[in-house]
């Protein structure tokens, strides 16, 4: 009796202690998470230089053309007459000065109210910055705390703004166009190469090999290659993509490294897909006079379609975060402009999160939880997707 | 493999194809071979540029294979250049042995419990979550280390540095989980129910089964698990880089900085080495060393796993 008693009380602790390690893990994943969230807000006292006005929603606002009269208020803040305004907003050049020097933005609770409209400039001083929760306790000090000229502003780094503004060194203008143009060139090339090379050897793994020697080191090879530290890929595009080929750091190079690594993951992926299509289906095709090729892109590869796909999100996913190679052939850690083409200079979002990492101003650590909330965000909607495919098109034959 | 349409070439024969058609027939075999090639020509590359190289590096008069492999001074980027690899090698270890420590038991845990205890609608989310979790990417799982990790241990543990092994180990222990967590479950998994009957039939209990049939049968494919997860530990580049530091030195005190072999390389890489200069060689050489460890890792774990396949399956 107390034999059995004793055996089933063990038996309970080792389902505990099993159970434990995994509720852990996703306990720590929740609480890393929220704290990156909270991270992406802060309370601001800003002290601007040359003007210090900020202005009421209402002021400022207009369908059309909010961005005029809120720089026509700034101006003659600073005190620019009317022909010296209207001189800057009709010539684009000079619009297009200011628009770098100067930002628009729609802020919430600005100076106790609930929306204004503040002129950030890159020149502006930041005096204070608070946590989330720690500046909304301290939120009545904090602004009997204000200096004249100074501003409270509850600043929320990822707002629309942030995907519209370029790569910066002050903090409050950093934002991600450059990095998300970047990604999206590379995620495309990587696609357009990576694809039909990983397509293509599942394919003559699974309908062409015979079982020979070649066939057993190509299933050999592609294990390892999965395995391959992605920073080694790095070296490989280094040594023969930007030096043996001449390319230089550009986007295509970055696409060819990132194509070779993502390849095994396409092929592992499709074969699945393609082993799982019954013979039967091939039989019929074969009976009605197809050709082999006509077999293969015709009935099998349609029938394996969702698996084909998931690898093809899977594949993206990982290129999308893969850091440690991009780093290695040399993404651009700082890009003026936005990229046009393969052949441009790049930088793309993992490069642009380590960089932010990197900097040593507080508030960067904004910017970079921002910017890892969009990657997150991102690669969730992908495994998202993968993950429904999976369940949707799961054929059982 | 198809086995219909008769294996191997035999297109044309059965049926009666025209020339062209059989002439774009092969065009498409040949194509589809050459996609299949281009994954070994991938490794064929790899091994040449690391092997010239490195080649080139040893040929050096400033540089002996024995200093390279026994010297406990890494410094090759500074004018006083010294080449010996065990500072990134005991980096490397330290930092790998860290994660080890966390992510394997804490992996074969969720293992054995997705696989014997969770029900069928639980395993199914947790193994999308723990997928999601394996998803991150590491530049990510670095700045949580750099930013959330270390300033709670320096808050517990007097003496830990800004950057330290111990968070990077720490963190790359939650980034390795999902790995040893899928490939042991699937170990235990491919483990004949009848074994398991068989332990039940003897009058064993769930636990017995567990710790006395299960685990043993299914221990190459553990060990395989472990293997994996060693690898991917090493191979790691972003955490340790974020995290860790880029101090090589000779330690075995987790609250310090030191550098790996792949925080070495990307500190390389990023500088402004001239190419063939000494210093720029030194990355194939240490991108060899970690080439070669990786691969031998990799290779013992799918020797293992056969293994287990050949007796189960």
């Amino acid at each position: 009796m107390r034999a059995a008693r004793g055996r089933r009380l063990r038996g309970r602790a080792f389902h505990a202690a099993v159970a434990v390690p995994t509720v852990l893990a996703l306990a720590l994943l929740a609480a890393l998470m929220l704290e990156l969230l909270s991270d992406t807000v802060s309370w601001q006292v800003v002290e601007p230089r040359g003007s210090g006005e900020t202005f009421s929603f209402l002021d400022g606002f207009s369908i059309t053309s909010s961005w005029e009269k809120v720089v026509t208020l700034e101006l003659a803040a600073r005190g620019s007459d009317q022909a010296e305004i209207d001189a800057l907003i009709r010539d684009p050049e000079e619009r297009r000065k200011f628009a770098a020097r100067n930002r628009v933005e729609l802020m919430l609770w600005a100076d106790g109210k609930l929306l204004r409209w503040v002129v950030t400039g890159s020149r502006d001083v930041l005096v204070q910055d608070r946590g989330l929760l720690e500046g909304w306790r301290q939120r009545d000090e904090l602004s009997a705390g204000l200096k004249p000229g100074q501003h409270l502003y509850l600043n929320p780094w990822l707002d629309i703004s942030f995907f519209t503004k370029s790569a910066s060194r002050t903090p409050l203008m950093a934002g991600l166009a450059p990095a998300l143009l970047g990604s999206l060139w590379i995620i495309g090339l990587v696609m357009l190469i990576a694809v039909p090379l990983g397509v293509g050897a599942a394919i003559y793994l699974e309908e062409y090999a015979g079982d020979n020697a070649f066939t057993r080191l190509l299933e050999v090879n592609l294990r390892n290659l999965a395995g391959v530290p992605s920073i080694v890929y790095g070296i490989l595009g280094l040594t023969v993509f930007v030096r043996l080929l001449g390319l230089g750091p550009v986007i295509l190079a970055a696409a060819l490294t990132l194509s070779l690594l993502v390849v095994p993951v396409v092929v592992i992926a499709s074969r699945e897909g393609i082993r799982g299509v019954p013979n039967s289906l091939r039989q019929a095709a074969y009976g009605l006079g197809a050709t082999r090729s006509q077999v293969v892109f015709r009935v099998v590869l349609p029938a394996a379609l969702s698996s084909v796909v998931t690898g093809v999100i899977l594949a993206v996913a990982r290129a999308l975060g893969e850091t440690a190679p991009l780093l290695v052939i040399g993404a651009a850690v700082f890009v003026p402009g936005l990229p046009n083409g393969p052949l441009a200079q790049y930088t793309a979002l993992p490069i642009q999160i380590y960089t932010w990492v990197g900097e040593n101003e507080r508030e960067f650590a904004h910017v970079a939880s921002a910017g890892i909330v969009v990657l997150l965000a991102v690669l969730s909607l992908l495994y998202g997707a993968a993950f429904w495919l999976r369940r949707k098109y799961e054929k059982r034959w | 493999m198809s086995t219909a349409g008769g294996g191997g070439n035999g297109m044309g024969r059965a049926l009666r194809l025209s020339r062209s058609e059989t002439r774009r027939e092969r065009l498409v075999a040949i194509l589809l071979g050459l996609a299949a090639l281009l994954t070994v020509l991938t490794t064929v590359a790899v091994v040449i540029v690391l092997a010239r190289e490195t080649f080139e590096f040893f040929r050096d008069p400033l540089v002996s294979v024995w200093e390279f492999l026994t010297g406990d001074r890494w410094t090759p980027l500074f004018a006083d250049k010294h080449f010996g690899i065990l500072p990134l090698v005991t980096g490397t270890l330290l930092v790998t042995v860290l994660a080890v420590l966390v992510g394997v038991p804490m992996g074969l845990a969720s293992a054995i419990y997705l696989s014997e205890y969770a029900p069928p609608a639980r395993r199914r989310t947790l193994k999308g979550i723990l997928e999601l979790l394996a998803g991150i990417p590491t530049v990510v799982l670095g700045f949580f280390a750099l930013s959330y990790v270390t300033p709670v241990l320096q808050g517990l543990i007097p003496g830990v540095k800004f950057f330290n092994a111990l968070s990077a180990g720490l963190v790359m222990g939650v980034m390795i989980l999902p790995t040893v967590s899928s490939l042991a479950s699937d170990a235990l998994q491919a483990v004949p129910l009848s074994l398991r009957e068989a332990g039940y039939g003897l009058g064993g209990s769930k636990l017995d089964v567990i710790l006395k049939v299960l685990l043993p049968a299914a221990f190459s494919g553990l060990a395989a698990a472990v293997i994996l997860a060693f690898s991917r530990a090493v191979g790691e580049t972003m955490i340790v880089s974020l995290a860790a530091g880029q101090r090589p030195i000779l330690t075995f005190d987790p609250r310090e900085t030191i550098a790996t072999m792949t925080s070495f390389i990307v500190q390389a890489a990023t500088g402004d080495q001239p190419v063939g200069s000494l210093a720029a060689r030194s990355l194939y050489a240490v991108g060899a060393v970690l080439f070669g460890l990786t691969l031998l890792m990799n290779l013992a774990s799918q020797a293992l796993v056969r293994r287990f396949r050949e007796r189960y399956e």
